[in-house]
């Protein structure tokens, strides 16, 4: 029985019942969508059309639609993607590791986190699909046995352990996900008037009748899952870093990258998933249930987190020059003041200084700056990766061949486009599904409510 | 227990159901008659009614139609009978010659189905020792332009051979009858047998009547006429740069494009390893960084109207020590430490020495002809006795030739196949005036180029390849050239041309016969048949006629020294920039403009493609406020030059070691201004495909037309002149260049260069100094060498059968680019034009990396208290003024511990077991972290579909159906999405191993080359089994030199360099 101290702030404020909660949260589903919704995903769909426009051009044209060269091979396509991948893993750290660490607080933002996270994975893999210069081949990532004496892939390559990872990791959370609205879909079906949404969340629900016995399970496996969902948040991440990591480049070939990248990854996630939920709290009335002791959680995360990075960056100056190597050292040199120096200053400030703010209580409980801040680290973020590929491709070993990387439309494009896309499942998400983990909200009524936790117990 | 049980088939058994003890008896089911099944009622209660048959059966028919599907069949035809000498699959070589008025060798060429697809030296017979360069090697080429001439034309419309000769025997007679004029403008042609064609003709047409001029678009006229003026004798001696061991060249670019460039590359490489006995010392004077002059040990800036007072100079100070006599110069702003330098190097070289010029000022080479005379070098490395016959343009004949046609005084004119004058003539508005009023011109173009539209008749020439010639390049040397190809088109052999204007309707090929049985004796074939000679000579492509040993010393006539000596002492610099015209090394004096393997091919110096620019120093850009750093989204400013009246606009491109004052612009650019046929890749395109339009609608040729500023003074062309302003135009222009940084950032375990004084002294350390790393052994840190600390375990097949490898000598790579352009026609490389050259996505395979000098290095960074930041910003600067420059050629190093290959997720990249790194198209999908991971950057990426997306229409041969002939068909063509690289020829190796298997022989060394290894002048470039000790490539490993590029980073190539070694002190 979960215990909570009595001078912590509840985390479901408004004197709320357990009806409240089920109407709060599946109101809007039933309820027409406001104009709003419709304006918004109208602009998210037309950029996502945009994007996909962009991509079939890529695939129909050739990879020479983006501004790579011979010396520049990655630049915004594997930005994107381990951008995008390291979004998600807010998401499964919500879910799965908090759960571990039996905090309460992350059933008010688990469910539409991990629904970031799902989303923001499937965005992170078309990058590697459409990166490829023979897309129509990229089964053969596949070890499946074929007529070719069967040839298998290449197991030392981190491109393949990537392949694998990612997979897994789409799988996984997606069927965390699924498993934990199953009761919520139930409770909408038996609230449904209109008989095709009836049968829909029906389907969904799948079978789900309440019975002790079924919670009961339901309570094994979404303890099973997390299991297997935390090390993913470690290892994903860790081997997205060793596309890098694994290689010869200066500026690529270091050990922090693992570590260095996880935190990262953390870190733009939980800033994803604030930018997102400080808007649905506001737009979808949730204010009760996503509290400014929910952001600010998030936001200690956040300095953690960013500190970590913060941290990595700073070794990794220092390691430029101790290492007394002369391309790795060179390549630091150049990260900051040759001619990307402004995307790595804007990496700087946006992920080193941004978080440090929040060490401020009055910083760090404002929604609004919250949600500036937000946005400035994914912003800091994608720079970083940026930096990390191209400056470190850009001029490498051999002066001849050092050049300079520019983007075309294309690039920019399919990363707005992905953007639109990732926006438009949300906000389908977020009519169609119910945001808030119900089910889960409802158990910690009792303990963390405002009603119940004037009542000294 | 077991015993006891008894089994039923079911229930039915037990229960003894009689119907199944009915069914039991049988062995198989009852046969039931079809009708019975399908009339039992039960199956119309099936659900499968006739919609959903109907449903099944379309499915299944379009199922069966899509399945019988296949892709197309093509058939190849094989031949009925079978020609003894040509095997399909098996390519065949046959001898030939090349001479263009500029470049001469004698090559091979292979052939394959019939068809030539790639050009190589003949290294075992004719002058150049199986020497090519990259034009020679790319003309091949252009036998396949589907724009060349297919058929003779009369004003523009296509015409019958017989109705040409008509009409221009008839003209030619109409003009002999008059005793008018009918004159022959060639190039230069060192062909006995087509002079006999010509001396025929003058007989038919009279003696009186006929002239021939001789018109070399780059002239060399002035070595003739200076030869004339100080031994009597208009010629040209042959030089032997092997026996020099000073070389002092003034603006003779000897490796590019003067006299027989050919023999004197491989000449002069003999001298350039720093082993030997001695190590020749070049020096050299110029004013626009050349091809030679980049690899002079002494290089000195100089302009060129400063040459004349520099020769007297330098003549002053050898005279000086030897006892001739001076000639009073001033030597204001000349670089007199350099030439007092020159002078004592030369004098103690006393008759192994050699001072060339590349002016053409018969002044000037009559002093250098003074200064080999103080030098004994006549007799010892200069021969009068054995001449050379190439360079033969009368500058003074065309000039008056251009005057006669505007007077309207010529009635026939006759303008050769290997010139373009309406193009790079000086006055060629006057010449194209002059055209109009002659009675009949003719001309013999390949292509409907400049001159031949305005011309009245073209008749047009086979192309060389196409074609029986001979030719007499150098006294003692007789060389042939047959045809490898059937006549493509409608054209006609010149010389047939003027044999049937004659009257004559021999071939030409039973002409040269009959030449050379008249002179059978003079070619050394005494008792010998006829035949068995012509044969031999055919096969072998030249023949060699043994000279006296007699060597003589010409007497020079001294007052006509003096008189040249107080001309070139005469200062002639003025006001203002000078202009200096030069040939370059890819499109060279504008024949090949219209080549894309030449025009992509990146100009070894400023490795800019596709266009030509304003050389100008550095400091004086800056000064000017132009652009400084080029690349792909930096354009070039442009300048507006103006001189003599003639303005052209041009991008700058800042170029170290231009003299301050003086701009280069190379000649042989702004050809098809008048959007003539001359070439699908010879105009601008656009960045996605199709012609760049001008506001008229007319394409834009590439380039600029720098013929326009070439002036005649005195009798001669100038191909340099001063007294120009340059004001900047305001506007910018992107240039396409494949390298955009210039300097090797003090990374010497890339490149490895010292001075011979360090090499012979110093030891090993002081110039290639092994990397060492500390590591843990034995319980305490030992520093060791790289090479013996391997995080791999080594491959099972280490030490067994093959393992190629190749040795690259910096000291002896001249940086030419030959052997880019060999791998492109070996290997089938796509072109892909300027936009995307500029975009940094060239498709060369190998390429060689021209790195400056710069000022500044670490060790002086901290010297002077500049930090690292500050260090390395003026590290990445060239030095502006006379930089030293060093080429490295680059490919795929078949690292043994290849880090591309394990990055690749579906293993497209493997590693043969002989050594070799493997790129399997059909299994790359495209995701290039085998490029990233590449610390050479050696891979190409096919970023688009090169053969069919409509970018690269107008540049790419594979999307022209003619040009598409020239491909190898040992070598896959690549799609789009896969990763490609030099495979060290790996369709050559192959073919090399089955040879020596069916040969029942082990491979021998030097049996199986690269293209590049081959092609490569200098024999910088070494390919062979490293496995094998004798080869040359394995001896090399031990060589002092010897080292990899990047040790440290433990990949282990298999491609290595030897040390670059300058003979200077420091």
């Amino acid at each position: 029985m979960h215990k909570e101290s009595a001078i912590r702030d509840p985390l479901i404020l408004g004197d709320k019942s357990y009806h409240d909660i089920t109407v709060d949260v599946v109101g809007p589903i039933e309820n027409k969508a406001p104009r709003a919704w419709y304006i918004l995903i109208t602009i998210a769909g037309l950029i996502a059309i945009w994007g996909l426009g962009c991509v079939v051009y890529l695939i129909s044209t050739g990879i020479g639609v983006w501004g790579l060269n011979k010396t520049v091979g990655w630049a915004w396509d594997i930005t994107n993607f381990v951008w995008w991948v390291g979004i998600g893993h807010a998401g499964t750290l919500i879910s799965a590791v908090l759960l571990l660490f039996r905090q309460k607080w992350r059933m008010a933002i688990n469910r539409s986190a991990e629904a970031m996270t799902i989303f923001a994975v499937m965005m992170a893999a078309l990058f590697p699909g459409i990166h490829m210069g023979r897309i129509w081949l990229a089964y053969w990532v596949l070890p499946l046995p074929n007529t070719f004496g069967s040839l298998w892939v290449n197991f030392n390559s981190p491109l393949l352990w990537d392949v694998f990872a990612i997979s897994t990791y789409f799988s996984v959370s997606l069927v965390f996900w699924y498993i934990g609205l199953i009761p919520d879909f139930a409770t909408i079906r038996d609230r449904m008037t209109n008989p095709l949404s009836k049968k829909i969340y029906g389907l969904l629900s799948f079978g789900w009748s309440g019975k002790a016995k079924q919670w009961t399970r339901f309570e094994e496996v979404s303890l099973v899952l997390a299991g297997l969902a935390t090390p993913l948040v470690f290892s994903v991440h860790s081997i997205v870093s060793m596309d890098f990591a694994t290689s010869i480049v200066p500026g690529w070939h270091t050990t922090i990258f693992p570590p260095y990248f996880v935190s990262g990854a953390v870190f733009s996630g939980f800033a994803m998933v604030l930018t997102l939920l400080l808007i649905m709290r506001k737009v979808m009335k949730l204010e009760s249930y996503i509290t400014v002791k929910h952001v600010e959680y998030m936001n200690i995360v956040i300095i953690v987190t960013g500190s970590i990075v913060g941290v990595a960056y700073i070794t990794e100056l220092f390691i430029s020059w101790y290492s007394g190597v002369e391309y790795e050292s060179y390549a630091f040199i150049n990260r900051f003041s040759g001619p990307y120096f402004w995307a790595y200053w804007a990496m700087m400030t946006c992920n080193v200084v941004s978080p440090q703010l929040f060490w401020f209580k009055k910083i760090r409980t404002s929604f609004l700056a919250t949600f500036i801040l937000s946005i400035v680290v994914n912003i800091g973020m994608w720079f970083e990766r940026f930096v990390i590929i191209v400056t470190s491709l850009h001029r490498d070993y051999v002066p001849s061949s050092w050049s300079m990387f520019y983007p075309t439309w294309v690039d920019i494009g399919i990363f707005i486009g992905t953007i639109g896309i990732f926006f438009t499942l949300f906000l389908l998400f977020a009519r169609f599904f119910p945001v808030l983990a119900l089910n889960e909200l409802k158990t910690i009524l009792k303990v963390s409510g405002e009603k119940y936790k004037k009542e000294d117990h | 227990m077991a015993k006891d049980k008894k089994y039923w088939v079911g229930l039915e058994e037990l229960q003894e159901n009689p119907e199944f003890i009915q069914n039991s008896k049988n062995e198989f089911a009852p046969e039931q008659s079809v009708d019975d099944f399908l009339s039992e009622t039960e199956l119309s209660k099936t659900s499968t009614n006739r919609r959903d048959f109907l449903k099944f059966l379309g499915f299944s028919v379009t199922a069966a139609t899509v399945a019988a599907c296949e892709t197309p069949v093509i058939h190849s035809i094989p031949y009925v009978n079978k020609p003894e000498q040509i095997t399909p699959g098996i390519p065949t070589y046959y001898a030939s010659t090349y001479f263009d008025g500029v470049d001469y060798a004698s090559i091979m060429v292979k052939t394959r189905e019939g068809r030539p697809i790639h050009i190589k030296g003949n290294t075992k017979h004719g002058l150049n020792n199986g020497v090519l360069n990259a034009r020679i090697n790319s003309s091949v080429l252009s036998l396949y332009d589907g724009q060349r001439l297919q058929a003779p034309m009369i004003d523009g419309e296509v015409a019958e051979w017989s109705i040409v000769d008509s009409k221009v025997s008839e003209a030619l007679q109409t003009a002999a009858d008059k005793n008018g004029n009918i004159t022959l403008l060639m190039g230069t042609s060192i062909s006995p047998s087509s002079e006999r064609v010509i001396d025929n003709f003058k007989a038919k047409y009279g003696e009186e009547v006929v002239n021939v001029v001789s018109y070399d678009p780059v002239s060399l006229y002035g070595i003739r006429k200076a030869n004339e003026m100080t031994f009597g004798k208009s010629m040209i001696p042959s030089y032997d740069f092997s026996e020099a061991r000073t070389i002092v060249s003034f603006d003779a670019d000897f490796m590019n494009n003067w006299l027989l460039h050919t023999e004197y590359v491989s000449q002069y490489a003999k001298n350039r390893k720093p082993t030997g006995d001695w190590m020749s010392k070049h020096f050299h004077y110029e004013a626009s960084l050349s091809l030679t002059g980049s690899n002079a040990d002494v290089r000195v800036p100089l302009k060129a109207s400063d040459e004349g007072r520099a020769l007297v100079a330098l003549h002053n100070e050898i005279a000086g020590k030897t006892g001739g006599s001076s000639v009073s110069v001033n030597t204001d702003d000349l670089p007199m430490n350099a030439i007092k330098m020159t002078a004592d190097e030369l004098i103690e070289n006393k008759g192994r020495s050699l001072v060339i010029s590349g002016s053409n000022d018969p002044d000037n080479q009559a002093v250098v002809n003074a200064i080999n005379t103080l030098l004994e070098n006549y007799g010892n490395t200069i021969s009068t006795t054995k001449e050379i016959f190439v360079s033969q343009g009368n500058d003074s004949d065309v000039v008056a030739l251009v005057n006669d046609m505007q007077q309207g005084k010529v009635d026939v004119l006759l303008i050769g196949s290997t010139i373009n004058p309406a193009y790079s003539l000086p006055n060629s508005d006057a010449f194209r005036e002059g055209l109009g009023k002659v009675g009949t011109s003719v001309s013999f173009a390949l292509w409907q180029d400049e001159t031949a539209t305005l011309c009245n008749v073209i008749s047009p020439d086979n192309h060389y390849l196409e074609s029986w010639n001979d030719f007499y390049p150098a006294t003692g040397h007789y060389a042939l050239a047959q045809p490898t190809i059937g006549k493509l088109y409608n054209t006609r052999q010149y010389q047939e041309s003027i044999l049937a204007w004659t009257g004559d309707t021999t071939e030409y090929r039973e002409f040269i016969k009959g030449v050379w049985r008249e002179y059978m004796s003079g070619l050394g074939a005494e008792g010998l048949l006829f035949d068995d000679f012509w044969y031999n000579a055919v096969r072998n492509g030249s023949v060699d006629v043994q000279l006296s040993e007699m060597v003589e010393v010409p007497e020079l006539n001294m007052n006509a020294v003096a008189a040249s000596a107080r001309n070139s002492a005469k200062v002639k610099s003025v006001e203002g920039y000078e202009v200096i015209m030069y040939a370059n090394t890819g499109i060279g004096d504008g024949a090949h403009s219209t080549n894309p393997w030449l025009q992509e091919m990146p100009d070894p110096i400023s490795k800019v493609t596709w266009d030509n620019y304003i050389a100008m120093n550095p400091a004086d850009a800056e000064s000017m406020g132009f652009n400084m750093h080029l690349g792909q989204e930096l354009p070039a400013s442009t300048a507006t030059v103006t001189v003599n009246g003639v303005s052209e606009t041009l991008p700058v491109v800042p170029q170290p070691g231009q003299k301050q004052g003086t701009i280069g612009i190379a000649l042989g650019y702004g050809r098809g201004a008048n959007e003539e046929n001359i070439g699908k890749a010879a105009y601008r395109t656009k960045q996605y495909g199709g012609y760049d339009m001008d506001d008229d609608g007319k394409k834009i040729p590439i380039g600029t037309n720098a013929y326009r500023f070439v002036n005649v003074a005195n009798g001669h062309m100038n191909y340099f002149v001063g007294g120009a302003t340059i004001e900047a135009a305001g506007g910018e222009y992107p240039i396409a260049t494949t390298q955009v940084h210039h300097t090797i950032m003090g990374r010497d375990s890339v490149l490895k260069e010292t001075s011979l004084a360090v090499f012979k002294n110093e030891s090993q350390d002081a110039y290639n100094k092994p990397h060492r790393l500390l590591v843990h052994e034995g319980g305490e840190m030992v520093k060791k060498d790289v090479d013996k600390i391997d995080l791999w375990a080594d491959h099972p097949v280490e030490g067994v059968g093959h393992h190629w490898g190749m040795v690259i000598d910096l000291s002896t790579c001249i940086g030419c680019s030959a052997c880019v352009t060999a791998c492109h026609s070996e290997n089938n490389v796509p072109v892909v034009g300027k936009d995307e050259v500029r975009r940094g996505r060239d498709m060369h395979w190998m390429r060689i990396d021209r790195y400056y000098s710069s000022n500044m290095s670490m060790e002086k960074g901290e010297e002077m208290g500049l930090g690292a930041i500050d260090t390395y910003r003026e590290m990445e600067e060239p030095e502006y003024a006379n930089p030293t420059t060093t080429f490295m050629p680059m490919m795929c190093q078949h690292c043994n511990h290849a880090p591309c290959e394990t990055v690749c997720p579906v293993a497209a990249t493997t590693h043969s077991n002989e050594g070799l790194n493997q790129m399997t198209y059909n299994r790359c999908i495209g995701t290039r972290y085998c490029a990233n991971n590449c610390p050479f950057k050696v891979r190409r990426f096919n970023w688009f579909n090169y053969k069919a997306y409509d970018k690269f229409a107008e540049v790419n041969p594979s999307q022209d159906a003619t040009a598409r002939l020239v491909l190898n068909p040992d070598v896959t063509v690549r799609s789009r999405g896969v990763m490609e690289k030099c495979t060290m020829c790996v369709q050559r190796i192959q073919g090399g191993k089955l040879e020596a298997k069916m040969a029942g022989k082990p491979v021998q060394d030097e049996q199986i080359t690269t293209a590049c290894a081959e092609a490569c002048p200098t024999n910088a470039i070494t390919f062979g089994d490293r496995n094998d000790e004798e080869t040359r490539v394995r001896k090399a490993e031990s060589d002092k030199r010897h080292y990899y590029a990047l040790e440290e980073i433990g990949v282990r190539p298999s491609v290595s360099y030897k040390v670059k070694v300058r003979n200077t002190e420091v």
